[in-house]
């Protein structure tokens, strides 16, 4: 029961070294392996994902930024046209004034002239009343009674003429 | 009684005569099995360890990872941080020990009912303990660790340096012999039903609770050497 | 053959002393588990060495027994 052997003594060390490269290396080393890729892959994700909200981040201002610039254009645009708009009535607007006072002027003119032309016509009226009292009173003989009605009637005549 | 156990153990352990060497090369019965044992564990682990993926991972491989890393976090526990390398040693002899004293329920003698493999295992044991600790402290150090805390215990000292081994390999060795002789005398009484339900508690229960205790020893060993 | 069997029964009596430690220890661990429960890993641990040297005893005492039976 208690005999001793070396020899399997020595067989039993090398079994348990046998079974000790085994368990290192199937065992252990394999689930290490396994275990430390998944890890890999987890890290790679993590910095993946890291890498994508900085980019994410970094769109979203330029974005930002982007639209702060085309709200001021906007203004810009904005004022611009108001101000074109403002010119053009203003321009408008003048050369409506402009159009008008010509406009008036002319009138003016020619009501001015029309008064001219009336009046001469008047004037040639008057000339020819004037011409035919004188001629009227050269014709005949009178006395200065006679003449004082006869310029009444010819000073009627011609404010009735004058209206 | 006495023919029974003279049967049991006094039995010619020699399984294979080796011709030559007076008896010297004979190979015991104890190898054979724990060649068999061997042989099951190889299998299993290289047949868990197959096929392994890092994505969509089968229910088989999931078990086997998880039992992996729980086995390493016990050892690991019981080694402390500094010895933690030494882990793959203490499951080896973990997973060893604890499938020779199940192979029981096969109806295989157990090898380590054989003083010879409990004496191998403990002298392994004992050597690991002694070169941890030359590697931890350096051949000079590890010298004057004997001498430690005073120099009349030295003797003491050095005797530990062989009750240990001899402690370990007895109490394996005592717990599955008796184990395996209660079993018999029962066996011996009452041969049906009561020797399966005690099976489970002899063979598997004590033999689950020896391989744990030689593990902690051995690493406690181990823990303090390095420390 | 009756003076090994006495040889024998006396190996036998270090069960006493392994059965009296195993007990003692067990009853100090649950003392301290209830007292601190979350400790119950560490107590665990020290209760199965302590019983483990404690049972070396009882096992030496078996060893003994059955080598004065065959060796008689």
């Amino acid at each position: 029961m208690l005999s001793i052997s070396l020899i399997n003594i020595l067989f039993t060390v090398i079994n348990i070294l046998i079974l000790l490269f085994f368990v290192k290396k199937f065992l252990f080393g394999k689930i290490d392996e396994i275990i430390k890729k998944r890890q890999e892959e987890v890290d790679e994700a993590t910095v993946a994902a890291d890498k994508a909200t900085a980019e994410a981040r970094a769109i979203k201002k330029e974005y930002e930024k982007k639209i702060e610039l085309a709200d001021e254009e906007k203004e810009q645009i904005l004022s611009d046209i108001k101000k074109l708009g403002y010119e053009e009535y203003e321009r408008i607007v003048m050369d409506a004034r402009k159009t008008g006072d010509k406009i008036v002027k002319e009138a003016r003119q020619n009501a001015r002239a029309e008064a001219e032309k009336e009046r001469e016509l008047h004037a040639d009226e008057l000339k020819d009343m004037v011409i035919d009292a004188a001629a009227k009173i050269a014709a005949t003989k009178h006395s200065s009674e006679d003449d004082s009605l006869l310029y009444d009637k010819f000073i009627n005549e011609a404010r009735a003429n004058n209206g | 009684m006495k023919e029974m156990l003279n049967e049991l153990l006094m039995a010619d352990k020699t399984l294979i005569h080796v011709p030559f060497g007076n008896g010297f090369f004979d190979i015991y019965k104890s190898v054979v099995v724990s060649w068999i044992v061997l042989a099951i564990l190889i299998v299993m682990i290289v047949a868990l360890t197959s096929n392994l993926k890092v994505h969509n991972i089968s229910k088989r491989q999931a078990a086997v990872e998880s039992a992996v890393l729980w086995i390493r976090g016990v050892v690991g526990e019981l080694l402390g941080e500094e010895a933690i390398g030494y882990a793959p040693y203490i499951v080896t002899v973990l997973i060893f020990i604890a499938f020779s004293n199940m192979i029981g329920l096969i109806g295989l003698v157990p090898p380590t009912m054989d003083l010879n493999v409990t004496l191998a295992l403990s002298l392994m044991s004992i050597v690991l303990v002694e070169l941890a600790g030359i590697i931890k402290k350096g051949p000079k150090k590890w010298l004057k660790s004997f001498t430690e805390p005073m120099a009349v215990i030295t003797f003491m000292n050095v005797l530990e340096l062989f009750i240990r081994p001899l402690s370990l390999c007895m109490r394996l060795f005592g717990n599955i012999l008796g184990a395996t002789v209660i079993m018999e005398l029962i066996k011996h009484v009452v041969p049906i039903i009561l020797p399966a339900a005690l099976s489970i508690y002899f063979d598997i229960f004590d033999g689950c609770i020896q391989a744990y205790v030689f593990c902690f020893l051995t690493s406690l060993y181990i823990k303090e050497a390095v420390e | 053959m009756s003076l090994t069997a006495i040889g024998a029964a006396i190996a036998a009596f270090t069960g006493i002393g392994a059965g009296i430690g195993i007990s003692l220890a067990t009853a100090k661990a649950t003392d301290a588990v209830a007292r601190q429960p979350e400790a119950d890993g560490k107590i665990m641990r020290l209760l199965i060495l302590g019983c483990a040297l404690a049972e070396a005893t009882a096992i030496y005492g078996f060893v003994v027994a059955i080598m004065i039976i065959l060796f008689s």
